[in-house]
């Protein structure tokens, strides 16, 4: 059987991508909507 | 406590990377390739997990009418959809080498794609119904539902020919499994549930604030 290491860095790239991806949502999503209340005061 | 999570979840995630690359041996019949299983079948496993309590949440929902179980629904589905797609993708990937394709219509993948669906519809539902009471109810209604194909998913292989192997774990036979094989799954396992218990909390927190604004 060959090394195939092609794959496996290509299984566990996609992987790091798309996890990291959603932590990045995640942290984002929830900065804005922490900042909405106090943005509203602002503007008060 | 989520931040707690957080940092367990990373370095659980390094420590199953030194298990499946360092610890564990390269399998005699795959090779190298066989180390996608320290990422697919976590991730399947975690899927399971989430579905599991989309199953419990929209239950409690329907009883109670409390928003705190359509967020943990609503959450978990999110993240299960999430995994779902990981383990199709990697399971695709580790396919092309051993099977020679990356994608058939056995029982197991068939299944695994319905499953995809399904809770890909539930979040569209959602996403579709504005009065938060009736989007909780209708969810519900869909994860229940959508559960009934977990245990369809899992049993596919036993109940149908399939090309995809049979359970090596969660299975009613003793695990044939390497030990060193075995370990390093299990510490991949655990880094992908507190992965889970991670995105979970801050996911939750997010449908809290979402519902304040």
């Amino acid at each position: 059987m060959p090394a195939n290491w092609g794959y496996v860095i290509a299984a566990y790239g996609i992987a790091a991508i798309t996890l990291f991806g959603y932590w990045r949502h995640l942290t984002r999503r929830a900065r804005a909507l922490s900042a909405r209340p106090a943005a509203k005061t602002q503007a008060a | 406590m989520t931040r707690v999570l957080g940092w367990l979840a990373a370095l659980g995630l390094l420590a199953g990377l030194a298990a499946g690359f360092g610890y564990a041996p390269r399998e005699a019949v795959q090779g190298n390739v066989q180390r996608i299983m320290y990422l697919h079948v976590p991730s399947v496993l975690t899927a399971y997990l989430a579905f599991g309590l989309v199953l419990a949440g929209s239950i409690g929902y329907l009883a109670t009418r409390r928003p705190g179980w359509d967020r943990l629904a609503g959450s978990a589905a999110e993240i299960g959809v999430l995994f779902t797609g990981l383990t199709i993708v990697s399971g695709s990937i580790w396919g092309k080498p051993t099977w020679g394709t990356w994608w058939t219509w056995d029982a197991r993948l068939t299944s695994t794609a319905v499953l995809f669906c399904v809770y890909v519809g539930y979040l569209l539902l959602r996403s579709l119904i504005e009065d938060p009471d009736a989007r909780g109810r209708y969810a519900a209604v869909v994860g229940i539902l959508g559960a009934v194909n977990v245990p369809i998913v899992h049993f596919s292989v036993k109940w149908w020919r399939a090309l995809h192997q049979p359970s090596t774990i969660l299975g009613p036979e003793p695990s044939p499994i390497d030990p060193a094989i075995g370990l390093a799954l299990f510490v991949n396992w655990i880094a992908f549930t507190l992965l889970f218990a991670y995105f979970l909390s801050r996911r939750m927190e997010i449908a809290r604030l979402e519902e304040q604004t």
